[in-house]
């Protein structure tokens, strides 16, 4: 199925330079410590921690509504410890999710209401279906989906997969446009 | 967003009738035919863990049975286990300041299982090193198939021996010399090989299983004790440990990571290959790609009127040419095709009678006389034929089918970036082609869904796409040119549920 227009109101959103949108009821906590490599949608209610570590997100993300993205932390003899979340290029977050990843691959799609726990590790190429729940510190090899609480790998992903994701993200973001004010 | 998630509305009918979406089938480019998993031999190229994604050589996954030797899965649920760290103690008890002694154990994130919970002594090293517990029955299994090994290599000498043996009768005879060693011996009345009777070394069985009548009698509580189910493993944990199957959760042990593949898969008619991916486990990409995504004009359903039993709805449909050169598209009848699949049989069966016929004549001739080009054939010729099937899958609705063409302009990157509008000067059918940009068409067609049908049944068209394929492999020297055919492929659609008649 071919996307629909997906209309927002301009004075909602904020446009940079380089093509991010990002929606003006968002938290995004410690801004100096998020990085959007361009081209990046952050829809209304969402969280981005920054001021617990860098994040850091590729070209071409969506960021859907109330999703939380949390670096993860460490538990150490002396406290905790955060570490940086780094996310790919072309990658979706579905709505009420919450990703607490240490790494996130390239061409990774996660449904809704998912949660990735702390400190996993999703490979290019993988897709992590609604309501998902993946266990701290699982890694997700590529091509694969996973499903289930906890999260477990239930079949294998087309070859192209990642272009399936580059075709998705870019229509996405041409898709997402203003209102027309008539 | 239907290949991610979503159900497949659009499903292209492989060469052997099975019916699938774009993205699960592969276009062979030699045999210009398209295949799905079932058309093509799987074959494995390597072997890697999932979790520390190391790479085995084949030979190693073997030796570990198919596990990597450093993950560990939980015995419980089954979920990956991580290396925690806990200290214990300090290294030197007489000396208070010294830093604490290491240790680490295996935990399971998820369940909370750990390796402490079963009495596994931690352990100083972080990887590795954990122990295996030995099976009780690994003698008498190594001895079963060490048996085994030795018939089958008793069994291939005696094959060996026994063609040999042929072999000699009859060359001994026409021999230059005219006596051998071999034929003296007869002669004389001696059996022909020496050898024969120290070769033939049976292979040494193991000591039979001696059945026991005396059978321990159930303990005498077992009706009464109450079952503790915390304490009782599932029959998914006793069926991961096939060795011990534990009964008790006491007695579950850490298991090895199962390893996974990358795979590389090979047309099943021409053995050619259709997808081949890189070596490190980590990459998503392929050498070699043949994915009919990248060849074969992709249907997308954009909108669709309601659909109501006996009335013309309007579909609009997009296309996209993914390949780099320009195509035609064309719209035909379902059923056309179906004759020129039979045909196509049929010639293939001619063919093959022919090159029967080509084939004894060659035997008969000397080997030299033989064309090099038809060597060259008999080493394509297909290991497998594959018979296509009738595709099973009923039209609920007609389309009108459209006369006129449509034309795709090639695949254009640096479009996207290209904000001066379209510089392909196509002249559309207004009727047909709503809209077009770039290497896309969105295309109008004409539904009208069967008169008997019920209310909220799913309304499936389908229709054959004709469409030019430029391919790009030289087949011959001279010939420089790309070659251009049509291509025809069955697309059915699913369109949605048909509502009221108003």
């Amino acid at each position: 199925m071919e996307l629909r227009e997906m209309n927002y109101n301009k004075n909602d959103y904020v446009e940079t330079a380089s093509g991010n949108k990002v929606c003006r009821q968002t938290v995004l906590c410690g801004s100096q410590n998020i990085i959007l490599q361009g081209k990046v949608i952050v829809q209304s209610e969402a969280i981005i921690r920054g001021d617990l570590a860098n994040v850091r997100t590729g070209r071409y993300c969506i960021i859907s509504k109330e999703a939380v993205i949390r670096p993860p932390y460490k538990k150490f003899s002396k406290g905790v410890a955060f570490f940086p979340l780094t996310m790919g290029d072309h990658v979706f977050v579905g709505e009420r999710s919450v990703v607490s990843a240490a790494v996130v691959g390239s061409y990774v799609y996660i449904g809704k209401n998912c949660v990735i726990g702390r400190r996993c590790i999703l490979k290019d190429c993988c897709v992590i279906e609604d309501n998902t729940i993946l266990a701290p510190e699982t890694v997700v090899p590529p091509f694969t989906r996973c499903r289930g609480s906890p999260g477990t790998n239930v079949s294998d992903l087309p070859e192209c997969q990642a272009d399936l994701m580059v075709d998705y993200t870019r229509s996405y973001y041409q898709h997402f446009q203003p209102n027309k004010i008539i | 967003m239907a290949y991610i998630t979503g159900p497949d509305v659009v499903k292209y009918a492989c060469t052997c009738g099975l019916l699938k979406p774009i993205s699960q089938l592969y276009f062979c480019r030699y045999c210009c035919q398209l295949r799905c998993g079932f058309c093509v031999c799987h074959e494995v190229d390597s072997h890697f863990c999932g979790k520390c994604c190391e790479n085995l050589p084949s030979s190693e996954a073997r030796l570990k049975k198919n596990r990597c030797g450093n993950c560990y899965v939980c015995p419980s649920c089954q979920q990956e286990l991580s290396t925690r760290i806990g200290s214990k103690g300090p290294s030197n008890p007489d000396d208070p300041k010294s830093t604490p002694k290491k240790m680490y154990y295996l935990s399971c994130l998820y369940c909370r299982w750990s390796s402490r919970d079963v009495g596994i002594p931690d352990q100083s090293a972080a990887t590795g090193g954990w122990p295996d517990r030995e099976n009780v029955h690994a003698n008498r299994l190594q001895e079963i198939i060490d048996m085994y090994k030795a018939v089958v290599l008793a069994e291939k000498q005696q094959k060996e021996k026994d063609k040999k043996k042929q072999r000699g009768k009859y060359l001994s005879y026409t021999d230059r010399t005219g006596v051998t060693a071999a034929s003296l011996r007869k002669r004389i009345g001696l059996p022909a090989d020496i050898q024969h009777s120290l070769l033939k070394t049976k292979p040494k069985e193991p000591e039979p299983v001696i059945p026991k009548e005396e059978v321990e009698d159930l303990p005498e509580d077992i009706f009464t004790k109450l079952v503790k189910l915390m304490e009782v493993t599932t029959i998914e944990q006793r069926l991961l440990q096939t060795d011990v199957q534990p009964i008790t959760v006491d007695m579950l042990f850490p298991i090895h990571k199962q390893l996974s593949i990358k795979r590389s898969l090979r047309c099943r008619s021409c053995e050619h290959n259709v997808s081949k991916p890189e070596y490190n486990p980590n990459s998503v990409k392929f050498k070699i790609q043949l994915f009919a995504y990248y060849h074969i004009p992709e249907i997308r359903i954009v909108t669709v009127e309601p659909l109501r039993a006996g009335r013309a709805s309007e579909l609009i449909v997009k296309f996209t040419n993914p390949t780099q050169h320009q195509t035609t598209i064309a719209f035909l009848p379902l059923d056309s095709v179906a004759e020129e699949a039979v045909g196509e049989e049929a010639s293939f069966n001619q063919q093959e009678a022919s090159f029967d016929a080509i084939k004894q004549s060659a035997s008969l001739t000397s080997l030299s006389s033989q064309p090099s080009s038809l060597l060259s054939l008999s080493s394509r010729q297909p290991s497998i034929t594959i018979k296509p099937r009738a595709i099973v899958q009923e039209v609920t609705a007609d389309v009108a089918i459209p006369a006129s063409k449509v034309i795709l302009p090639p695949r254009d990157d640096a479009a996207e970036y290209d904000d001066s509008g379209d510089t392909h000067n196509i002249q559309d059918d207004p009727k047909l082609v709503v809209w077009r940009r770039s290497n896309k068409a969105f295309v109008k067609l004409l539904v009208t869904p069967r008169e008997n049908l019920p209310i909220n049944t799913e309304v499936i068209i389908g229709f054959t796409m004709q469409h030019v394929y430029t391919n790009t492999i030289a087949t011959t020297v001279e010939n420089k040119e790309p070659d251009k055919h049509d291509h025809n492929i069955k697309v059915f659609l699913t369109i949605g549920n048909l509502v009221g008649s108003d």
